[in-house]
């Protein structure tokens, strides 16, 4: 009896596993579509989110086990590169059953939507995730208008 | 006004939201020596606390859930909040009381050690 179920969880499993994997397909699908991203699949490595919140624009990238100090980031006006190397070779004496995580070194270099204020960036790794808080710089930054 | 009848205010709402969460599987890397089988998984932006790790029935289930806090509106946005889960066949040999593990840097590091009775063992030949 019991092994049946475990048979049957083992397949739900697998099935659970497809549909993620077709459901991530089309998410794909939908942001290459859209005109307010860039033409960016699951290749690009590694990922980001860019977020605009007036003042200032932040960019968040996941690179789990990398060093702050194997970490770089440049930039200059609205050019913005980050580069760095993972060194999670395998453990001495272990045999290899399975390696799927990225290794190795990485870059990525993207050209913001404006200028910003290199002095003044932040930069920030915790869990995995690098944030890098950009202020605008002050030309590009929104200015009020009084109506006369 | 409310229509709504319910004498107390419903509390299960964060765990309805944690069941809408896209799930995908962690990347991972499995190594194995005499002593142990060690597992590394790959779930950056989740936090120690939200990772659960089930061994029952030689089945491992491995989840971890990462919340973004978003600033502003979205420019591009190439990964979101997720659930990390995988399920894993755990071998008979693997002694599920020692199993132990640390997460750092968005890494989980899993150590599942064999039972003493699985780790080999040289056979020493008496003169006869």
């Amino acid at each position: 009896m019991f092994t049946h179920l475990h048979d049957m969880h083992q397949f739900l499993g697998a099935m659970d596993l497809f549909r993620n994997r077709m459901n991530t397909i089309f998410n794909d699908f939908d942001r290459t579509a859209s005109p307010a991203y860039n033409w960016v699949g699951t290749e690009v490595h590694p990922p980001t989110n860019l977020s605009d919140s007036g003042d200032n624009l932040e960019i968040v990238a996941e690179v789990p086990g990398v060093k702050k100090e194997d970490l770089e980031v440049k930039i200059q006006g609205n050019y913005l590169q980050i580069t760095g190397t993972r060194k999670n070779a395998p453990p001495e004496g272990y045999k290899t059953h399975r390696t799927e995580r990225t290794r190795g070194s990485f870059s990525r270099s993207f050209t913001l939507p404006y200028d910003v204020d290199a002095s003044k960036a932040e930069a920030t790794l915790t869990h995995g995730l690098l944030r890098l808080v950009l202020p605008k710089a002050e030309t590009a930054k929104p200015k009020q208008i009084t109506i006369q | 006004m409310s229509t709504n009848t319910d004498l107390v205010a419903q509390k299960d709402q964060g765990k309805n939201i944690s069941k809408q969460l896209p799930v995908i599987a962690p990347e991972v890397d499995v190594f194995e020596n005499d002593q142990e089988i060690l597992l590394q998984a790959d779930m950056p932006g989740v936090l120690k606390e939200d990772i659960v790790i089930n061994i029952d029935n030689g089945k491992m289930v491995l989840s971890g859930i990462r919340r973004l806090e978003s600033v502003g509106a979205d420019t591009w946005k190439e990964f979101g909040e997720v659930e990390f889960r995988r399920n894993f066949s755990v071998p008979q040999s693997i002694d599920t009381n020692q199993v132990n593990a640390e997460f750092k840097d968005g890494q989980l590091c899993l150590h599942l050690p064999k039972s003493e009775a699985a780790k080999p063992r040289q056979i020493e030949i008496k003169a006869g």
